[in-house]
């Protein structure tokens, strides 16, 4: 069989294996009539749904929650309550509790503006509690530890469970197709992006808030759906049963154990792992099963994440990967400088250029961390279409006025205004669609994302039809790989980020910045640590892409570098600006000479090659 | 106002208590960044160590609690090296996983030594006080807590004045710095973790006089000590003591003022309403954030 033959066979034998295996799990009633597999099969749905659903918050936006079994417990009270009082079974009502999960996330989801990581897992942990001990203490509405009594199911006998079992089964596929859906999409990338540096993301056009809202929605929704029809099966409900925290352990250990972060990793985890607990259930009896019920998860959970902290899936993928690629030759750095410059990719930006003389315009910005004050009543110009330099000592104050103008900071005092418009109130992501990109003095790539991607998930305008839209295709994409090529970069698509070198991670973060149409683009120490060909290339690169309109504003220490390109030069000392003008006036100012080049500065003749 | 002074009184020792118990977590957390999961469980350890020995031996729960935190040394020792360690090199973003394991796996494991029924301690001055006019002091109350001030005490003094806290604290700044000054920061690292974890030798004995307790209690305690860390900001041992002191008024006014049994769900609510408003504690400071991360 040919490699092509072989390709066509896997595109037609995985959907093929996919349709047989539902098929499969689909007859499992029709075919026994034994309750005892239709339980552990109810139960397995169950455990997957939960853990696809926090697949999406923890695997892919990378918000670890160790208490997302309370959605089952929102569901299973809210369709249990309302079946109650109005009278009505509850699975007319089940996707009111898919309301009230996705509710709860969302309020879930604001204490993430403010907090990440460790605080989140507490925030989880202690939601989870506190509505178990809500639903303990509220008896007026819940019955309060005594439980809820549901309505017994309506149908036949005959049918024994099959309601719960195709409706979990449909809810699960649901789950199923969601996650691969969001995975594909642009929306997925970008929660990936948040995973690996949300500030970072903010700055490249993720619209952190909202993609983590639409994240949070989706990992709660069917799983509060889920716990309703859960509520339903087991016949009451009960905070002990419905909160339970040992629940939560299951659906974490089943998603690491398959793979977090991928689409079918949390349901083979699941498939895995709930076979095994109604085994070890059935088989330890007696007044310590619970006891040895925690012990084999809790115990199982510390060897996963000892022993496969990645999950199988990607173990195996990784794998095969490997076989796979063993006689294959990886690319290694070509000298880029050899290539002619290439011709400066233009703008898409509608308004590129139209804006007034003055660009941006910082006056009298301060920040003060404490005691220390970092700026103190800055104040200067950026013209349009120029090469503005910052230069100053370390320590100055370079990077926090950075951070200042793209948001990253609040300024204590003062005002900043892009193209005639105050944009001190502006969120980050605001001020990056209304035309600010930054490059970072060690460059922040998305590590686990390729080069292709890194580019991609950059966007400098929004739009909530493209979040649906898949990840890196059509214009996006093209657009991507011209900025790369434009780079030098255009043969390393296909690379992982976190496996290049310092001056191609530099390289890619310049395209990503480009990816935004920016009208200014401000680049943090972009010749630090970099060889000298690379330097004066990329000099040639800002030239090249300033003759398209594109305003920089450049903080460097290499003088030669920044007193053969830019002007302006603006020099801050002490968090102020002391000193701004032509190159040639800045290297003979004493004042500046005294604070930052030194005594012994001989300003260099301009070379000749440079100076085109 | 007598009752007001009352449950001053009562939250004020029970905070001193409570300061203890968090004072390991939040040393842990400052030094390693390590959410340890465990400390709830390891809470309960103590306790039922503490009672066991009091049990067999009839000596004052209290005191024997000095005993227990030199046992819990080596808990956190062993924890650190088979665990810890192992999980900060493969993923540190799991630490609180594998910890959250141990703290289910080891409930399951004291269910099966000690059984699932409620223990206390009950030393002979147990439900006895002291008065000052109307106002009672119970005496277990007040000598856990200046038990648990002095540890606390000692703490410090080993932090501040000997070579080993100096070293602690280098690595808490700079890990990389303090391996280039020649401190061996594995050695440090587990050193920490095993003092931390030594606070709930004592804190346990605690626990075990002023509370009833069953394995399952570890989900109450580490929801305490989250709560006290969170108000205080996390990593900080004056905040945690004041966290502690407001989480003990704030309990007490509960069951004072409304109803006993939403007393268990305070620390909750105080999570995560500390956590939506002012995620940084109330004593901790916004301190300057690097524009890139290490």
């Amino acid at each position: 069989m040919t490699a092509g033959a072989r390709r066509q066979a896997s595109r037609f034998a995985r959907p093929g294996v996919l349709v047989g295996g539902i098929a499969l799990v689909a007859a499992v009633p029709l075919i026994t009539d034994d309750i005892y597999y239709q339980n552990m099969a109810i139960l397995t749905f169950l455990l997957a749904i939960i853990a696809s659903g926090w697949n999406i918050m923890a695997g892919y936006a990378g918000y670890v929650s160790l208490g997302h079994s309370a959605f089952i417990g929102i569901g299973a009270y809210t369709a249990g309550i309302t079946a109650q009082r109005w009278g009505v079974s509850p699975f007319v009502v089940a996707p009111l509790g898919g309301v009230t999960a996705a509710l709860v996330a969302l309020l879930l989801g604001l204490v993430t503006r403010r907090t990440r990581g460790a605080a989140f897992v507490i925030v989880s942990f202690a939601l989870l509690q506190l509505l178990g001990l809500i639903a303990r203490n509220w008896t007026s509405m819940t019955e309060g530890s005594k439980g809820l009594l549901l309505p017994l199911p309506t149908w036949s006998i005959a049918y024994q469970y099959w309601p719960f079992y195709y409706a979990l089964l449909g809810l699960l596929l649901l789950s199923i197709v969601m996650s691969a859906a969001i995975k594909r999409s642009k929306l997925g990338l970008g929660l990936v992006a948040i995973r690996d540096d949300e500030d970072k993301a903010a700055g490249i056009g993720v619209t952190t808030p909202l993609y983590k809202s639409l994240a949070f929605i989706a990992s709660a929704v069917l799983v509060g759906i889920a716990g309703a029809v859960y509520g339903y099966y087991v016949g009451f409900v009960e905070p002990g049963a419905m909160f339970d925290i040992v629940l939560s352990v299951e659906a974490v250990l089943a998603a690491l154990l398959g793979g977090r972060g991928t689409v079918w990793g949390p349901v083979l985890g699941a498939f895995l792992l709930e076979p095994l607990s109604e085994v070890t259930n059935s088989h330890l009896g007696g007044s310590n099963a619970g006891a040895f019920r925690i012990i084999i998860f809790g115990g199982l959970l510390l060897v996963v994440t000892l022993v496969l902290p990645r999950g199988i899936l990607p173990g195996a993928t990784d794998l095969l990967d490997r076989i796979r690629r063993r006689d294959r030759v990886g690319v290694v750095g070509r000298r880029l400088s050899e290539a002619p410059v290439p011709q400066a990719p233009a703008s898409r930006r509608a308004d590129a250029g139209a804006a007034s003389e003055v660009l941006l315009r910082v006056s009298d910005v301060s920040k003060r961390f404490g005691g220390v004050r970092a700026l103190d009543g800055c104040t200067f110009d950026v013209p349009a279409g120029s090469i503005t330099a910052l230069i100053g000592p370390n320590g100055s104050g370079k990077t926090t006025l950075f951070n200042a103008i793209d948001g990253g900071y609040a300024v204590s005092g003062g005002q900043v205004e892009f193209g005639g418009r105050p944009i001190t109130r502006l969120s980050r992501t605001g001020r990056t669609f209304a035309g600010i990109g930054r490059t970072y003095q060690l460059p922040r790539l998305f590590g686990s994302l390729t080069v292709l991607e890194n580019v991609a998930a950059a966007s400098g305008q929004f739009s909530l039809r493209a979040l649906a839209r898949s990840a890196v295709s059509g214009a996006e994409a093209a657009r991507a790989r011209e900025l790369l090529d434009f780079v030098g970069l255009g043969d390393y698509l296909s690379a992982r980020a976190g496996e290049l070198s310092y001056g191609q991670r530099k390289l890619v973060e310049l395209a990503q910045v480009l990816m935004l149409d920016p009208e200014l683009i401000m680049l943090d120490e972009p010749a630090a640590g970099i060889n000298p060909t690379l330097i004066s290339r990329l000099a040639e690169l800002v030239r090249a892409l300033n003759e398209t309109g594109r305003t920089f504003l450049i903080v460097e220490h290499d003088m030669q570098f920044v007193l053969s390109l830019c002007d302006p030069v603006i020099v801050l000392s002490r968090g102020t600006v002391i000193a701004q003008g032509h190159p040639s006036e800045i290297s003979r100012d004493h004042e500046v000479v005294e604070a930052y080049l030194g005594e012994d500065y001989v300003p260099q003749p301009v070379p000749a090659a440079a100076a085109t | 106002m007598t009752l007001l002074l009352q449950t001053l009184i009562f939250g004020v020792l029970i905070g001193g208590v409570y300061a203890l118990m968090s004072s390991g977590f939040t040393l842990i957390f400052g030094v390693m960044q390590v959410i340890n999961l465990a400390h709830g469980a390891l809470l309960i350890l103590g306790a039922y160590l503490s009672w066991w020995m009091w049990r067999h031996t009839g000596v004052d729960p209290l005191l024997l609690g000095v005993g227990t935190s030199v046992i819990m040394y080596g808990v956190g020792w062993l924890l650190h090296k088979a665990v810890v360690s192992r999980v900060q090199r493969i993923d540190p973003g799991l630490t609180l996983v594998a910890s959250f394991a141990v703290a289910i796996a080891g409930e399951g494991v004291i269910a099966l030594v000690w059984g699932t029924s409620r223990h206390s301690a009950t030393p002979s001055y147990f439900n006895t006080s002291y008065h000052l006019g109307s106002l009672i002091v119970p005496k277990a109350q007040l000598y856990a807590c200046l038990g648990a001030i002095a540890l606390l005490g000692l703490l410090f003094a080993l932090l501040h004045g000997t070579f080993l806290g100096r070293s602690i604290r280098a690595c808490a700044t700079s890990r990389d710095g303090a391996a280039l000054v020649g401190i061996d920061v594995d050695r440090c690292m587990t050193q920490m973790f095993a003092i931390g974890t030594a606070t709930t030798g004592f804190g346990g004995a605690a626990l075990a006089v002023l509370y009833q307790f069953i394995p399952d209690s570890q989900d109450v305690w580490i929801g305490r000590v989250l709560c006290i860390v969170v108000l205080g900001g996390l990593g900080s041992l004056g905040g945690a003591a004041a966290g502690a002191v407001l989480l003990g008024l704030a309990e007490s006014m509960t069951s004072a003022y409304w109803d006993t049994r939403w007393t268990t769900a305070v620390p909750y609510m105080l999570i995560i309403a500390i956590l939506l408003v002012r995620p940084q504690g109330i004593f901790g400071t916004t301190l300057r954030r690097e524009g890139a991360p290490a």
